[in-house]
């Protein structure tokens, strides 16, 4: 992307108007790596990364996760809980991770894009703040291109996300070619188990699928059911069916499907074993 | 012709100023400047030639903006060692047999270095995690592996 | 001489430029830039198949900062080839500057010379060009039929050496033999065997992407540094496509980033030149990592079908291949690669009754080129998968069966000299083979012992246990020639000046630890310049594994020549003869231990104080013979039945090279050939859309692996002593990437029972063969 100008804004309340002044004109950039897959030139670049919206908290059972935390700091062990590293870990190459903030991968989102898929299967919620702050619930914000949600002078400043409680299982699974490659199917699942039952799934897939998203279907196909007699393969055959499945890097959309199911069933198995083990 | 703006950031340990266009990438800005250690492979962050070392963290130089280092310290492999006195990472490669065509080289001495810094004994996996984004097509990066190991172990890396 | 004896050679010295490049000190082309250099941006063709009905470049010479504009119609024509071989070269002259016509997406159109980058992709923008499209075809079976559009009609092409070529047809090349008959092998035979195997393109992916730089200097002579395997052809090249005399052009190879056989050709050194010429300054081109995946040379794709023969005793009877090859839109390297899908290869396992037929085709795709290994790659996927499934049907251990079958020192084969390069081949006689040795240290390394049989296997996850054994050659005999200058220094140090190709490869080093060791004296006393075609002696460059068996020998030559001008020089002065004083480690002394004089004063002397002279002398060197070096690789994998997915939990490679000149670099060798040649099996591949063009030119959907994906790789020298190489030594940088296809389609027929037959092995292939086999279990 071609830059028209740049400013280094001293503090989050100057970045905002000075967005809102530029408007269409403006760029957002914390990390700033995704640039080269935007083909538009002329804008003027706002460099959010030395503001202070970066750091991890924990109050009560949530991380308050700053929108320009680096993934590099996402990786790290935040405490009991904390599962995002499970997917920062497996996001590109190390010098990106360094720079690339988890609220750059959220503004717009890529059908290959990470962190919406485990965002929406940990019930995370997405501030921005305008004029006042707006909290969006993932299953909104991913409704669709996030930048919608957005007018001139708006930013994301933190996801909460909640912490894994003990009767919780977290699994993530991003299927690729190589390390740093883009996913040719990722899923994750959030399951937990109260009772010998499994009380609650929220199952997200993205990659394989035009932009991430629930699969309600197979979540309505396992949540009563014993953990013990999960049926999980069956209820993803059933619930996933008619998903339009894409093939990517020149692999068959039926592959892509069977893929599909696969990675789903393993990530669900693997949350559902990790909420019984508690 | 886009108006030209002065940007300060240290350099290698010294303050410097240099005039930059607002969409000069941090790495031209480095070669024109006669720092011709960071390279171009890629030109899209993916092959590491180009890493230099940005507030203590590995970056890709080609895909950073100039005036991202604004007021940041950036480190590069002109400012590490000498042919008198080589860093450790460096002569542990030189050493090892781990320098072929040399060209991810300046590359794979930022990234070690950087993580040493931070992590001064990594474990094999958080090894290969960190080098993750240095491309080597010559060696098939064993010797750079058991290179950098050797130094892990000798605990002598800053 | 006893290997015992050697004290430079055989010892991992540290190569002499390893410190110089981690401290990042300016080497590389891109480095050498002149700050006036203009900047040059090509128009590439965005259609497979097209002729240029008009071009038009007077809104792009007017923009500002532009210098120059080169197309079709400013620039001389002359057909060549670009492929940098020795002259008269085994590929037709199909190449044009510029040309009226396009053959596949990224061939050139026009280029512009402008004072920055900016303002050259401006003016390329800015060029109107008039296309008429045509047909294209992209498969060798579609170039090849009937009534198939004719890539090149252009009426100046023409071989420089009378070899099969039909461009009406769309064939580059044809190459056949038979030895014995095949048909009676296959009658003669227990079982017969009648098997199709499909390999894809690849890039050779250096860390460096082409560049050059042309200069005019101060006597008006071109100099052009550039990154490339073969100096002095791209001199001889150039020359020929400015139709300028050789003698005004001189080329240098300074540090580059890898070639791996991409650079063995001349691709964009006669532009550079050229507006260098038409400009009066300094021009400097450097490919986008993207264009050189798309303009760049690459792999030919081969199809070999083997049709074999075996005594249920396990000697084979027959050995026939067939193998039909895409070279894409122009012929450089495509006769002499399938020829050695032939020649490298067949010898390895003793037959009575052995053909060979290869065809090679136009298409309108990327042009293929030199790619370490040459076409042996892609052979030997196809004959070590089928002998594995011989070694099934018989029975027989895979190992054993190989054992059984292969050649040995003191046996020849009728193909070496069946199959040449072009002319007639070279018959040989094995003069070393450790293959047996080879075989058994990786099977003992890989525990080659816990092999069960796929039939046992069940669950999701299997592993297997896959070997393959390998040849390669070294040089190209009676054709290519490399020389070595040495003089000598007042303080007993040495300049060694060898127009031989270092690529990253360490040859520099190499070839100073041989003359050091020729010469008797340390390595620290050498000072290498290379590949300057003004400076050093003549050299083919690098390729065909032949630096070490061929330039070594030429500065193993030169040693020797300079030791004995030494021990005369000192002779006069300590007033003994000759045959009693003796050179090592930089001294000269006498064998009754009386008298002993240091390089240094020797040098001294005869340079300042009496007979004055230049201690200093030249070898040139051909071989006769192309040795193999041999391998045998083992894999062990891990397959995900339900995904595919396969992951290389172990590999290990064993090669006999001879003696090892440096250890420490042959393994570095052997390490990174064998890494290229598991991603090669596993995930490299180029995708195209519909009208031929590729559409992941570009590092993350193009894969080759990181540290963090890659497998353990180890290596095991088990030495052999080849007479007619330098102390002893063959060749090793390619035959290494042949190992990767074979062993792992091995072990993962091992871990599932399916057999692929076609790459790379990417996870649906994967699944669906296992799928395949699951049916018929």
């Amino acid at each position: 992307m071609k830059l028209e100008a740049f400013l280094i804004p001293e503090d989050v309340p100057s970045a905002k108007s000075a967005l809102k002044r530029l408007g269409e004109k403006g760029f957002a950039m914390a990390g700033g790596t995704s640039l080269h897959f935007l083909a538009v030139s002329g804008k003027t670049a706002v460099d959010l990364s030395r503001l202070d919206l970066s750091g991890i908290r924990r109050k009560g059972g949530v991380f308050h996760v700053g929108a320009t935390t680096t993934l590099d700091e996402l990786m790290r062990d935040q405490g009991p809980g904390w599962v995002l590293d499970q997917v920062a870990r497996h996001t590109s190459t190390q010098q990106i991770r360094n720079v690339s903030t988890l609220g750059g991968n959220l503004v717009r989102v890529f059908p290959w894009n990470d962190f919406p898929v485990a965002l929406l299967a940990l019930d995370a919620t997405l501030c921005i703040e305008g004029v006042r702050e707006k909290a969006y619930p993932a299953d909104v914000y991913f409704d669709g291109q996030p930048f919608r949600l957005f007018e001139a002078g708006h930013l994301l400043t933190r996801v909460e996300v909640p912490a894994l409680k003990r009767h919780q299982g977290f699994a993530y699974h991003k299927e690729v070619r190589l390390n740093a490659g883009f996913s040719l199917m990722t899923a994750a699942a959030r399951v937990a188990v109260k009772a010998g039952r499994i009380a609650e799934v929220r199952l997200a897939a993205g990659a394989a699928i035009s932009l991430p998203a629930r699969l309600p279907r197979v979540e309505a196909a396992l949540e009563g059911r014993p953990a013990g007699d999960a049926r999980i393969e069956e209820a993803v055959a059933t619930g996933a069916s008619g998903l339009a499945w894409k093939g990517k890097e020149g692999m068959s959309d039926a592959y892509a499907a069977h893929l599909g199911r696969v990675v789903l069933a393993d990530v669900l198995a693997a949350a559902l074993r990790q909420a019984e083990g508690a | 012709m886009k108006p030209l703006h002065e940007i300060r950031f240290t350099l290698n340990g010294e303050p410097r100023e240099f005039l930059v266009s607002p969409d000069d990438k941090l790495l031209e800005v480095l070669r024109r400047e006669g720092l011709t250690g960071a390279k171009h492979g890629c030109g899209t962050g993916s092959c590491g030639a180009c890493t230099v070392i940005l507030d203590g963290r590995a970056v890709y130089a080609c895909l950073l903006y100039a005036f991202q280092a604004e007021g940041r310290s950036v480190e590069t492999i002109e400012g590490i060692g000498g042919f008198d006195h080589p860093h450790p990472i460096q002569k542990a490669l030189v050493e090892g047999g781990a320098v072929q065509c040399g060209f991810c080289t300046p590359g794979m001495v930022l990234s070690a270095k950087a993580l040493l810094a931070g992590n001064p004994h990594p474990s094999d996996e958080e090894l290969k995690v960190h080098m993750d984004g240095n491309l080597c097509r010559c060696t098939g990066y064993e010797k750079i592996e058991a290179a950098l190991r050797r130094v892990i172990a000798a605990g002598g890396a800053r | 001489m006893n290997p015992g004896d050697l004290k430079v050679v055989n010892k991992s010295a540290v190569k002499i430029d390893a410190l110089s490049l981690a401290l990042g000190r300016p080497s590389y082309v891109a480095d050498l830039k002149p700050a006036d250099a203009l900047w040059v941006k090509m128009l590439w063709s965005p259609h497979a198949h097209a002729r240029i009905v008009s071009i038009d470049t007077r809104a792009a010479e007017r923009m500002p900062g532009v210098k120059a504009v080169l197309h079709h119609g400013n620039v001389p024509r002359v057909a060549h080839c670009t492929a940098g071989q020795g002259y008269p070269e085994p590929s037709p002259y199909d190449t044009f500057m510029f040309d009226t016509k396009v053959r596949y997406v990224g061939d050139r159109v026009a280029a512009v010379a402008a004072e920055t980058r900016e303002q050259a992709e401006a003016a390329v923008k800015a060029i109107r060009v008039e296309y008429e499209l045509l047909k294209p075809v992209f498969s060798a079976d579609e170039a090849l039929a009937e009534g198939a559009p004719v890539i090149h009609d252009e009426p100046d092409l023409s071989i420089p050496i009378p070899v099969p070529y039909e461009p009406g047809r769309n064939l580059v090349a044809h190459l056949d033999m038979e030895v014995g008959s095949l048909a009676r092998g296959l009658a003669e035979a227990d079982f017969r065997f009648d098997r199709t195997f499909e390999t894809h393109y690849a890039s050779h992916t250096p860390l460096e992407t082409y560049v050059s730089l042309a200069q005019i200097d101060a006597r008006g002579r071109i100099v052009i540094t550039t990154s490339t395997q073969v100096p002095f052809h791209c001199r001889r090249i150039v020359a020929q496509c400015l139709q300028i005399p050789v003698q005004r052009i001189r080329v240098v190879k300074p540090r580059i980033g890898g070639g791996f056989g991409c650079k063995q050709e001349m691709l964009l050194e006669d532009v550079v030149a050229l507006l260098a010429l038409r400009t009066g300054r300094p021009v400097f081109w450097e490919l986008t990592r993207e264009e050189h995946f798309r303009t760049g040379r690459t792999r030919h794709p081969i199809r070999i079908r083997l049709r074999m023969g075996v005594k249920r005793d396990g000697r084979i009877t027959a050995f026939g291949m067939e193998a039909t090859s895409n070279t894409g839109a122009y012929g450089g390297h495509g006769l002499t690669v399938i020829g050695c899908c032939g020649s490298k290869v067949l010898p390895l396992y003793r037959a009575d009754n052995v053909a060979f037929e290869g065809k090679v085709a136009y298409t309108n795709l990327p042009v293929c080129g030199a790619y370490r290994g040459f076409g042996a790659t892609q052979a030997f996927f196809a004959v070590e998968s089928l002998m594995d499934e011989m070694a099934e049907v018989l029975g027989m251990d895979p190992v054993a069966f190989r054992k059984l079958n292969h050649i040995r020192s003191g046996e020849g084969s009728p193909v070496f000299e069946a199959l040449g390069e072009g002319k007639k081949g070279v018959p040989m006689t094995i003069g070393s083979c450790a293959l047996d040795a080879c075989i058994e240290a990786g099977a003992r390394a890989i525990g080659w012992e816990r092999r069960t049989p796929w039939r046992e296997k069940s669950g999701r996850y299997r592993r297997g246990l896959g070997m393959c054994c390998l040849m390669q050659g070294s040089s190209i005999p009676e054709v290519d020639m490399g020389g070595a200058s040495i003089k000598m220094n007042e303080d007993g140090s040495f300049n060694l000046l060898v127009g031989a190709t270092d690529l990253g490869t360490g040859s520099d080093t190499v070839l100073a630890q041989i003359a050091a060791e020729a010469i008797g004296t340390t390595l620290d006393k050498m000072i290498v310049h290379s590949s300057d075609t003004d400076m050093t002696p003549f050299d083919v460059g690098a390729y065909a594994s032949s630096t070490t068996y061929l330039s070594g020998e030429a500065a193993r030559k030169a040693g020797e020549k300079v030791r004995r001008q030494i021990l005369e020089v000192a002779s006069g002065m300590l007033d003994v003869p000759v045959e009693d004083l003796d050179a090592a480690e930089g001294v000269v002394a006498s064998r009754d231990g009386r008298h002993r004089l240091p390089f240094s004063e020797i040098a001294l002397h005869s340079l300042y104080l009496k007979d004055q002279r230049q201690i200093m002398d030249t070898a040139s060197h051909i071989t006769h013979k192309s040795p193999p070096p041999f391998a045998a690789h083992f894999a062990e994998v891990e397959v995900d039945t339900w995904t595919g997915a396969v992951k290389v939990l172990d590999y290990v490679a064993a090669v006999d090279c001879g003696t090892a000149i440096n250890p420490a670099l042959a393994e570095g060798q052997t390490e990174g050939g064998v890494l290229n040649g598991i991603s090669y099996a596993l995930t490299e591949e180029y995708l195209f859309n519909p009208k031929g063009r590729m559409t992941n030119a570009n590092l993350t959907d193009y894969h080759i692996m990181s540290m963090r994906d890659k497998p353990p790789i180890r290596v095991i020298l088990v030495p052999s002593y080849e007479a007619t190489g330098p102390y002893g030594a063959k060749s090793v940088s390619e035959i290494c990437i042949n190992g990767g296809m074979p062993a792992i389609a091995n072990a993962i027929a091992n871990a599932t029972g399916a057999r692929l037959r076609a790459t790379p092995f990417t996870p649906e292939k994967v699944w669906r063969a296992i799928q395949e086999t699951s049916k018929i279990r």
